[in-house]
């Protein structure tokens, strides 16, 4: 013991500089000690969703060849581009908007019914939410196709149905509402717990009818909520890309059908179309979700008092 | 009038969401369906042929064993990332949130494309393996993990739990499998499950970066759409299988959850409280 400490006297007694050095390596290791859990999970997400997000945003304006504007320029003056935009966004409202007008009405319904009816309602909407992509397509196609169950069924009892086209932007919207009205339901389920059953009685004691209840009341308590869900189905839907390419594929390679998501789909799977209009697509894609979700996040904070 | 419109509305909806299943579910067994409403007979052998049908085990293998994968990747990194965010440096959180958000702002289709343009440029290589669908798996599925983790974290209370491990001399790895672990059982197993979901029925990225050589659930399903009428038996049997698998997880899911659905997503974790 005594002899050890004697040794590593000697170092130290002239060692000024060594011990500020091994002072750094401890802060460095100690810095390292600090994030070393966490490196492999920041590794990944910088690799996999980081940088790709950086090289589309600096490939739309020609980086690392030359830059220019010419990509955005080019995408918004062909009528490729922007009607590729516009769709988009008239299916994400459309989408939205169904959602919001049949989902809501049936939150309300589902948050009011007793706990066993509630609960078999709850599986239902939960099994319709998780279902989507490939095989929502197909199923969709079995019922409301040209052969569909539904048209057949129809066309039997004698009504001349023909259902919307396949690949048509009315048969995205139906097939989206599949996933879309479950889980606006789902999102704003929590929300209906906040209108108490005192205030509807309340106004009913003051002799409200229910519109004016819904109107002065109900409505303008739940306007974050229904507002938040809205913007979550809008982001959800200009972004789906499977469902879209099972259904619209066909139609988007005849120009019939022009989504974001199926331009650059289809650019990168048949080099169709340009690469430097899908980055630009992509960086617009990824400006309208982060102002949908930049919209929600302002939303939810004012919608929140009512938690606090 | 009002309670009219309300069962209107409810079996409406009810229809709506459930005849196509059952439109799936009756080619899987139909014989031969001209032109009634249902099948002109029943049949067992499309069933009967699926079980046999190479390509299709293979793809619905590769699947289930890439779902499994992704979890087991995303829980090795997800897990000690939060925890020790939690527990030794809050600085980590600015970023571990900030990238639980790209996937919920960037569509897949987005990410995929983001992806080759740098795998081609730095690791082309990569491309087409099945490797490269596990890295980008990972990271588009681990926000689920993260935010039901970091919910569980919070609701065991780590901070605690983590003092009183160190005060009787455990090490960081003994307290994380000894005492933090087991109290987040039911966060790991609610967001590992929709890890699982994600990457089993993925569609985006295995088409754009791997294509028909990973050819997945969902590629072969595309591939017999594509294809003329005579596969819509075969496929209405492979969307039953993939949808009771991921019927039986969204099942777990909300059984983990014991039905708060809320905090699974987006910035409504602080309105499950009230729900609850």
């Amino acid at each position: 013991m005594g002899s050890s400490e004697g040794i590593s006297l000697a170092p130290r007694r002239t060692a000024a500089a060594p011990r500020s050095s091994a002072g750094i390596l401890e802060t460095v290791g100690g810095g390292l000690a600090n994030w070393l859990p966490a490196l492999p999970l920041l590794a990944l997400a910088a690799t996999m969703l980081v940088v790709p997000t950086i090289a589309l945003i600096l490939g739309s304006f020609g980086i690392p060849h030359s830059p220019t504007l010419d990509y955005w320029v080019d995408t918004f003056q062909s009528n490729g581009g922007r009607g590729a935009i516009l769709t988009s966004v008239r299916l994400g409202i459309a989408s939205a908007m169904i959602a919001l007008l049949l989902g809501g009405p049936l939150a309300w319904f589902v948050s009011r019914m007793v706990t066993a009816t509630r609960s078999v309602w709850l599986s239902l909407l939960n099994v319709a939410a998780n279902f989507g992509g490939i095989g929502l397509a197909f199923a969709y196609m079995a019922a409301l196709g040209t052969f569909g169950m539904v048209t057949l069924a129809l066309q039997d009892v004698g009504i001349p149905w023909i259902p919307p086209e396949i690949g048509s932007f009315t048969s995205l919207v139906m097939a989206y509402s599949y996933t879309n009205i479950p889980l606006f339901v789902l999102l704003t389920l929590p929300a209906m717990g906040i209108l108490r059953q005192e205030w509807l009685e309340a106004a009913e004691v003051c002799a409200a009818s229910r519109w004016q209840f819904w109107r002065f009341v109900g409505l303008p308590v739940l306007a974050p909520f229904l507002a938040a869900g809205f913007l979550l189905i809008f982001t959800w839907s200009i972004g789906l890309y499977g469902i879209a390419y099972a259904l619209g594929g066909t139609a988007s390679s005849t120009g019939q059908l022009r989504l974001i998501t199926l331009q650059i789909g289809l650019n990168l799977n048949t080099g169709v179309g340009s690469e430097e209009r899908s980055y630009v697509l992509a960086v617009v894609l990824l400006l309208l979700a982060t102002g949908a979700l930049l919209s929600y996040r302002a939303v939810m904070k004012r919608a929140l008092r009512w938690f606090t | 009038m009002s309670r009219l419109a309300r069962s209107l509305l409810l079996g409406g909806i009810v229809a709506y969401l459930a005849v196509p299943m059952i439109a799936v579910l009756l080619y899987s067994f139909s014989g031969r369906w001209t032109s009634n409403m249902l099948p002109d007979y029943y049949t067992l052998k499309h069933w009967q042929s699926a079980v046999t049908d190479e390509r299709l085990i293979m793809a619905l293998w590769r699947s289930i064993w890439m779902g499994t994968a992704v979890l087991i990747l995303d829980i090795l990194i997800v897990v000690p990332a939060v925890y020790w965010q939690r527990v030794r440096n809050p600085r980590i959180r600015t970023f571990t949130e900030l990238s639980a958000v790209i996937p919920f702002v960037l569509p897949f289709v987005v990410i995929a494309f983001g992806i080759l343009k740098v795998m081609s440029a730095s690791v082309p290589k990569i491309l087409g393996t099945p490797w490269i669908i596990l890295l980008g798996h990972a990271a588009i599925a681990f926000p689920f993990l993260y935010w039901a983790v970091d919910g569980a974290m919070s609701a065991a209370n780590v901070v605690r739990l983590n003092e009183a491990a160190q005060i009787c001399g455990a090490t960081p790895l003994q307290t994380l499998r000894y005492v933090v672990i087991p109290n987040i059982g039911a966060g790991l197993a609610a967001g590992g499950m929709l890890v699982f979901a994600t990457s089993f029925g993925e569609f985006a990225l295995v088409q754009i970066l791997a294509g028909a050589r990973f050819e997945n659930v969902s590629l072969y399903s595309l591939d017999l759409i594509a294809q003329t009428t005579s596969q819509a038996e075969k496929l209405a049997v492979l969307t039953i299988i993939t949808f009771v698998v991921l019927f039986i997880v969204s099942v777990g899911v909300v059984y983990a959850n014991r039905g708060q659905i809320g905090r699974l997503l987006p910035g409504s974790r602080a309105m499950s409280g009230e729900q609850g």
